[in-house]
């Protein structure tokens, strides 16, 4: 079992960090000494790609054996396995055997192939490596938005195709007639492929952009700190020797001018807080020039329905005697009041109750009784 | 009683707030309408239990003394004049007693006291009464603080009342009402001495304690209720007050004393020895199903799980014949097709 399989077939060796020291740790005992060649070359090469951040690692692990030649890391200590445009692994010297003359066909599979078409392995797994291949070569192509559409079925109809074009060419099905299609796409929609393709990286190069500026103000802001802070510092520096002095020269009694000392240090503080005040702007003041931008949302129109509520029958007055809301009044801590609870809503209910239904008739006997006793 | 012969006086074009409620809609009754219920509810009720027992023992029941409606009401009344000690003893509000109350009384207007015990029936009107005025006491701390109770005994009934009552569970009382009237009183013109008030307000409040043990409130709008009320304590106001709100004196005053007259009837607790006696021939008549372990009760019991596991595999089977025509066990889709079908078949499958 290989002793760098992290587990799943998608979480290869591609992002392991500390490389050569994690390999060696969890190496077999068969061979403790081997060194282990580890590319993190800048140029990184998988599926035509350079990495640039040279994060990618090779993927290796301890019981690699070339399919070819069958030898592994204990017989060819060197041991490197490439990866065939055709997807098939080799090591390094059955490549040079095989292809070193000009093309050849694959050992595995009879394809012509040069010694270029290999590259190092990134996935553990090869057909990941190949999914991953074919849908960067997919998304280059067909990179239309849903802003291209006139509707959301034809933009999903489109997606459905592209996948289904995706599974053909990673399982190999129908693969002439799948690229035949890819081609005649490519030919209509030249244009907005190119449109796509632009927009694209203007709007990387905005992203970089901004994370540079925000990073530019973000120092900027460190070191006016900085610069503020060693001016604090040299102040008091400052103020401490003034006083010293004067303490020295002076006449006057010692107590006064350290409590004059204090009242400048006092002012010198709120001086400067005044102006760092003036600079920023508070919470509030943020808030309300973003409310000022806002849309005016549409006037609500309340639910309406045509019950009569009542309230023309009695006049609601600020305040009356009722020793039951004394307590809610007087309410000192505020706690009745902190949900928004008002007392003159609660005597317009009561009076409401009052006048409702004042004019009610009772329900009766049925009417045949009444005729009856009338 | 109002005179009805004489015809409303141009139909009122439109309509207040308060015929909107539930309260209005489907608890207001006329006095024969009640005792018909009553009547109904406790004659039906003898009936089946008669059936239960004769299931039993043929014969058994022939001995028995049943519960007249007058018997249960008194005993529902009973029951009704525990609750403000209950209430009391939590320091609920006042809306939490007289909502309980009302919740006991609807209760038993669409249940017999000989299937459902109102002791127990009234604890839990008392705990879903202060669920709804918002002032909901945990379970737990409700049944240690009342002596010879287990959670079981509330919560198993809660689900029962709640659906006797419709889930309708907003009441408009008498006391808001008299609160407001008492408000109202003071914007009259020279505005009435404010002990004279006080002390009219007072008595009237006692009034309406002693109206919720009667049946006014299943008869009268709350309004009425606190307008009797008060008229009772202090005529001057009163009619004062009717003036300046335009209203019908005559009208007002016939339906303040026909008020005032029920409450003074049945707005007693009834003697206790009676409700004893009561309480004696209920044990013996009381309804064998309701009895966990009688052979009544687990018949009942499986005739109910008898109907709930037909009811299972019709709805199986409906999903299975589903399945096989359309390949789907939800049925056809809302917009192939079968979309108005589908929908009244959905909308009635629940409604066995």
């Amino acid at each position: 079992m290989s002793s760098t399989k992290v587990g799943g077939w998608l979480k290869g060796a591609t992002v392991k960090r500390g490389g050569l020291s994690s390999q060696l740790a969890s190496s077999s005992r068969l061979t403790p000494n081997t060194a282990q060649p580890q590319t993190t070359s800048l140029s990184m090469f998988s599926g035509g790609v350079k990495d640039s951040t040279g994060k990618t690692q090779e993927y290796s692990s301890q019981d690699d054996q070339c399919p070819v030649c069958k030898s592994d890391r204990y017989l060819n200590p060197k041991l490197r396995l490439l990866v065939s445009s055709c997807y098939h692994k080799m090591c390094e010297s059955c490549i040079d055997r095989l292809f070193t003359l000009g093309p050849a066909p694959c050992p595995v599979c009879s394809k012509i192939l040069r010694k270029m078409a290999f590259a190092p392995q990134t996935f553990e797994d090869l057909t990941v490596e190949k999914e991953v291949a074919v849908r960067r070569r997919m998304h280059k192509d067909f990179n239309k938005r849903k802003e291209d559409f006139i509707d959301l079925k034809s933009y999903n109809d489109y997606l459905e195709w592209v996948e289904e074009l995706t599974f053909n060419l990673i399982n190999d099905i129908d693969v002439a007639e799948t690229e035949a299609e890819i081609a005649q796409f490519k030919a209509e929609n030249a244009a907005i492929i190119e449109q796509n393709m632009q927009t694209d990286e203007r709007a990387a190069q905005e992203l970089r952009e901004e994370e540079e500026r925000e990073r530019a103000e973000r120092e900027a802001r460190m070191r006016e700190m900085r610069s503020q802070e060693d001016a604090e510092r040299a102040e008091r520096e400052k103020e401490k020797n003034e006083l010293i002095d004067r303490l020295q020269s002076s006449d006057a009694p010692a107590h006064k001018l350290v409590k004059q000392a204090r009242t400048e240090a006092q002012k010198r503080v709120q001086r400067a807080t005044a102006g760092l005040n003036l600079g920023a702007r508070s919470a509030s003041q943020l808030l309300r020039s973003r409310a000022a931008m806002a849309v005016p949302d549409p006037p609500h129109v309340p639910l309406s329905d045509d019950w009569w509520d009542y309230s023309d029958r009695f006049t609601l007055r600020d305040n009356y005697d009722d020793p039951m809301s004394d307590a809610v009044r007087a309410d000192v801590d505020g706690i009745f009041r902190a949900g928004g609870y008002r007392v003159k809503e609660s005597w317009e209910r009561a009076i409401r109750f009052a006048v409702a239904g004042l004019d009610l008739r009772p329900l009766d006997s049925s009417p045949d009784v009444v005729m009856s006793t009338a | 009683m109002a005179d009805s012969t004489v015809p409303d006086a141009s139909p009122p074009t439109r309509r207040g707030l308060y015929e909107s409620s539930s309260q209005y809609q489907h608890w207001r009754f006329s006095p024969t309408q009640l005792q018909e219920m009553r009547d109904n509810l406790t004659n039906k009720a003898v009936s089946t239990i008669r059936a239960a027992f004769e299931r039993d023992e043929p014969g058994s029941s022939n001995a028995l003394e049943f519960l007249s409606s007058a018997d249960e009401l008194a005993l529902v009344r009973l029951y009704a004049t525990k609750i403000p000690q209950l209430s009391a003893h939590f320091r609920f509000s006042e809306e939490i007693e007289a909502t309980g109350i009302s919740y006991l009384k609807r209760f038993y207007l669409k249940n017999t006291v000989m299937d459902h015990h109102p002791k127990n029936i009234m604890l839990t009107a008392l705990f879903l009464a202060a669920k709804t005025c918002n002032r909901m006491v945990a379970i737990d701390d409700y049944v240690s603080r009342i002596p010879k109770t287990t959670a079981a005994d509330v919560l198993d009934l809660e689900f029962p009342v709640a659906q006797s009552l419709n889930f309708e569970f907003a009441v408009w009382h008498a006391h808001r009402a008299l609160w407001g009237l008492f408000l109202d009183l003071q914007t009259l013109d020279p505005p009435p001495d404010p002990d004279v008030l006080h002390e009219a307000h007072k008595i009237a409040l006692d009034a309406i304690r002693r109206s919720r043990l009667s049946d006014v409130e299943l008869l009268y709008a709350p309004s009425q209720i606190a307008l009797a009320c008060l008229h009772r304590a202090n005529t001057d106001l009163v009619r004062r007050w009717l003036a300046t709100k335009g209203e019908d004196l005559d009208f007002a005053e016939g339906l303040c004393n026909s008020i005032t007259n029920e409450i003074d009837a049945h707005g007693v607790a009834p003697p206790v020895e009676m409700v004893r006696e009561i309480d004696r021939r209920l044990k013996l008549c009381k309804n064998p199903e309701t009895i966990p372990g009688s052979r009544a009760y687990l018949r009942r019991r499986a005739e109910l799980e008898a109907m709930a596991a037909a009811k299972r595999k019709r709805k199986a089977e409906r999903a299975r014949a589903a399945m096989e025509a359309e390949g789907d066990p939800f049925g056809p889709g809302m917009g192939d097709g079968a979309g108005a079908g589908s929908d009244s078949s959905g909308a009635g499958m629940d409604v066995d």
